[in-house]
């Protein structure tokens, strides 16, 4: 993994059209600002780790013989 | 073209039934050729179908169409986002919810809102998508959503 090393204010360009910019320093916490083609997904890397989580934990659904949601409440 | 299936043995997939996720699904990016199976004996009514990967016989999970569990399903995304489906109509778009159902206790079925399976049927092209409805969750449970319809 590169490392930079940034101050608040200063900007980091990956590719030609996308801008990162450190925006605020405060303690732990650090603010970016993003500058992206509208192209371009960005999330929050726990949300994107929650779905791949729950696609895997979907994958486990064993339930041969329900195909219908009604089944599933027994009725 | 002849594929293993995780529960239905082998089966018989016509290839304009063959699906293209150029970026997989979100935890198996690798894998970009799925399809849709369902049971036609029982029904199309809330009928649960399966995402069955082509690549990976193991690998199928079951989807809904979110209007069979609420009655109103309306995702918030970027037109942009939507590039890789191509030319598309939005009415005639596919939507399908992914399903975790414990083996154990069926009744806490959750359905992910918050990232549904979206599908071209003009060019078979899909993908899974976040959505930005801050009110979407990745599990409701399906008990919940089925008691407010």
């Amino acid at each position: 993994m590169l490392a930079l090393s940034r101050k608040a204010g200063e900007s980091v360009m990956l590719g030609n059209d996308i801008e990162l910019t450190i925006l605020e320093v405060k303690g732990e916490q650090v603010k970016l600002g993003i500058r992206a083609p509208k192209d371009v997904a960005i999330y929050r890397k726990e949300l994107f780790e929650q779905i791949q989580a729950a696609n895997r934990e979907a994958m486990e659904s064993a339930i041969a013989g329900i195909n219908n949601i009604n089944e599933l409440f027994g009725n | 073209m002849l594929v293993k299936t995780r529960f239905f043995g082998e089966a018989q997939i016509d290839e304009e039934k063959i699906l293209t996720f150029e970026n997989g699904i979100m935890g198996f990016e690798e894998m970009k050729r799925w399809t849709i199976i369902y049971d036609i004996e029982k029904g199309a009514d809330g009928a649960i179908s399966w995402f069955q990967s082509l690549d990976e016989a193991g690998l199928a999970l079951p989807i809904i169409s979110p209007y069979s569990i609420t009655d109103v399903y309306s995702p918030i995304v970027e037109d942009e986002l939507l590039k890789p489906l191509g030319e598309f109509k939005d009415e005639e778009l596919l939507v399908f919810l992914v399903l975790t159902i414990p083996g154990e206790n069926p009744k806490e079925t959750t359905a992910n809102f918050k990232a549904p399976i979206l599908i071209n049927p003009a060019n078979k092209k899909g993908l899974q998508m976040i959505v930005n409805n801050e009110d979407y969750h990745i599990k409701h449970k399906l008990s919940d959503t089925l008691k407010n319809k």
